[in-house]
């Protein structure tokens, strides 16, 4: 047990260091957008059901930060198993503090913690939820690439030359903070959630290019789900994403447009073990939004649109998503 | 180091010991009940049933209806070891009347005290059985006067109306005309009592903890295009006592249900 405590100390202690130090590196600014990150979050909807880990793309411009994101969702569930089944509507508000914390050059480390505020409309009768979502957390490595050097010349300042280029591997967990109610799970939104009840993996992978004036991040990221206590076990999920940005600088801002497409695939929900049919999906979206940097401060918005959709055996439908932020980076 | 690795292996192995400990045992369950609600949900096709609403059948016939109701009894489950449970025979009789669905169209019908176990399909009768019949009129119990309230019953010695169907229809040369298929087994003489088992899409699991329950869809396009085409044109516009159109209808109602899905709560 020793062994354990002193090991929790040393992580702290590294983490706690590390955030002092590389205080400077984070915040400079090298040309328009050499620092740029994915992000992959996570479950903005709780359960990772309906929502996205495809919502990944908080911020463009800088590696870390601290901040608070606000998304806005809204879905129309068939509530019935016939063609004219009278339609629920569902509106999901998040709150997330969110941040991403260096650990050196190599590492670091992403949270989000969420809260979820629910409401559905089912024949005027409003039924809200909410309360503390499931918090994630994720440590990256991140692998940049180097510009070749010519074999012939002779490097003198010895240093590597960044090609703009890097990929990133994210492990990550997904913790049960948020309340899982097995009554909801009656609904046809199984999203309809404050959270999943489960302690899911998270598995990710991304490449990100940063040129002078273009960039791209795309990331992949695989969700697996763990059982919660009542026996409901949601699907794993697959998300992915790529966005496209252009940067404009100015001495006094950095504006960033972007387009992206993002989608989801969830395998079917389980409980007591056994498949429960309808209850898998995809979906596919289109996104656009806006970064703006002012000195610390990083503003963004984005609006998502869904492309093409069955989720849930095409008893959801999401409408679209809004997001927007306000991050300070470190 | 070595402790710690040490540490986490039985911590490995309590949690899948910990995990594979079945709660869930035969003997745990002795004794433990709760109940079991099928949910009755009628529709036409892949359309939700309204009342007022219009609703086309083959041979360019349509219908509406303003009374929709079925007798059901006898049900019971089967668990997935083999072993039935059936419903106390006394109140193992209900009437599904559409004017009693909820705002989604759903008829309860609630079954207390159900054994716990893990059942797999279940099985009722569309009507009253020739059995129960045989009680005479002490014997039903409360259910006589349900029926009779509900409009159920011809006089006694007829016996129960099976399924209710009152509105009015259409045909190629008719409009809203008068539409009854009033379905029974006429006393003794002729028997209509069917009786259907549908298999569950996952296993319905029955606590003392648990409120499961089952939604099963009522297609009453299938009355008249079941198993064998009723045509109004053909006479079946009036169904009451008739000894060849009853068998019909009630061969197309076997055929009208089916368990789209359960939840387990």
């Amino acid at each position: 047990m020793k062994d354990l405590q002193n090991f929790k100390k040393i992580v702290v202690l590294t983490l706690f260091v590390f955030l002092i130090t590389n205080n400077s590196e984070a915040h400079e600014k090298k040309g328009s957008c050499s620092n740029h990150e994915t992000f992959s979050f996570f479950c903005d909807l709780c359960g990772c059901s309906t929502s996205s880990g495809s919502f990944g793309f908080g911020t463009l411009s800088n590696a870390n930060f601290v901040g608070v994101r606000y998304i806005y969702q809204n879905f129309e569930s068939k509530n019935g198993i016939f063609e004219n089944s009278p339609i629920s509507k569902e509106s999901f508000n998040t709150y997330q503090l969110w941040a991403q914390i260096p650990i050196n050059n190599s590492f670091y480390v992403s949270a989000n913690l969420p809260y979820q505020d629910l409401t559905r409309n089912f024949n005027n009768v409003k039924e809200n939820i909410n309360g503390i979502g499931d918090a994630s957390l994720i440590g990256w490595y991140k692998l940049p690439f180097y510009k070749k050097q010519d074999e012939n010349t002779v490097d003198f300042n010895n240093e590597k030359i960044a090609s703009g280029h890097s990929l990133q591997f994210g492990l990550g967990v997904k913790l049960p903070t948020g309340k899982f109610e097995q009554r909801l799970s009656d609904n046809v939104n199984p999203g309809f959630q404050v959270g999943t009840g489960s302690v899911d993996g998270i598995f990710s992978l991304g490449y990100n290019y940063g040129g002078n004036m273009y960039g791209v991040n795309t990331l992949i990221s695989y969700y697996l789900k763990g059982e919660n206590k009542n026996n409901y076990q949601f699907g794993n999920q697959l998300s992915y994403s790529v966005n496209v940005f252009r940067a404009f600088s100015t001495q006094k801002m950095n504006i960033m447009p972007f387009v992206g497409i993002s989608g989801d695939v969830y395998n079917e929900i389980e409980q007591y073990g056994e498949t429960l049919k309808d209850t898998d999906g995809t979906i596919v979206n289109a996104s656009f939004g806006s970064e703006l940097a002012i000195e610390k401060f990083i503003f963004g918005a984005s609006y998502t649109l869904p492309l093409s959709q069955s989720l849930f055996g095409d008893n959801v439908e999401s409408k679209q998503r809004i997001s927007v932020y306000v991050n300070f980076a470190l | 180091m070595k402790t710690l690795k040490f540490t986490f292996a039985l911590l490995l192995c309590a949690t899948i010991f910990a995990c594979s400990s079945d709660d869930d045992s035969a003997e745990a369950l002795i004794g433990q009940t709760g109940p079991l609600t099928l949910k009755f949900d009628n529709g036409v096709g892949d359309q939700d049933f309204i009342f007022g609403t219009t609703y086309n059948k083959s041979n360019n016939e349509s219908f509406q209806l303003t009374n929709l109701k079925y007798i059901i009894s006898n049900v019971r489950v089967k668990d997935s070891n083999g072993n039935t449970f059936m419903y106390p025979v006394e109140d193992n009789a209900f009437i599904i009347s559409e004017a009693n669905g909820n705002n989604a169209g759903e008829i309860y019908l609630t079954l207390d005290n159900v054994t716990a176990a893990n059942y797999t399909e279940v099985t009722f009768g569309v009507g009253i059985d020739q059995e129960r019949f045989a009680l005479g009129a002490e014997g039903q119990g409360d259910f006589l006067d349900e029926a009779s309230d509900e409009g159920m019953m011809w006089s006694w010695a007829s016996g129960y109306k099976f399924i209710r169907l009152d509105g009015t229809f259409s045909t190629t040369s008719v409009t809203n005309e008068p539409l009854n298929v009033h379905m029974g087994s006429v006393g003794s003489s002729l028997d209509n009592y069917r009786e259907v088992t549908l298999t569950f899409p996952n296993t319905v699991i029955v606590r003392q903890d648990t409120s499961p329950e089952v939604h099963i869809k009522a297609d009453i396009a299938k009355v008249f295009d079941g198993a064998t085409t009723a045509n109004f044109a053909d006479g079946y516009d009036q169904v009451h006592v008739d000894e060849v159109e009853t068998p019909i209808i009630a061969n197309n109602i076997n055929g009208m249900f089916s368990v789209h899905h359960v939840h387990n709560n």
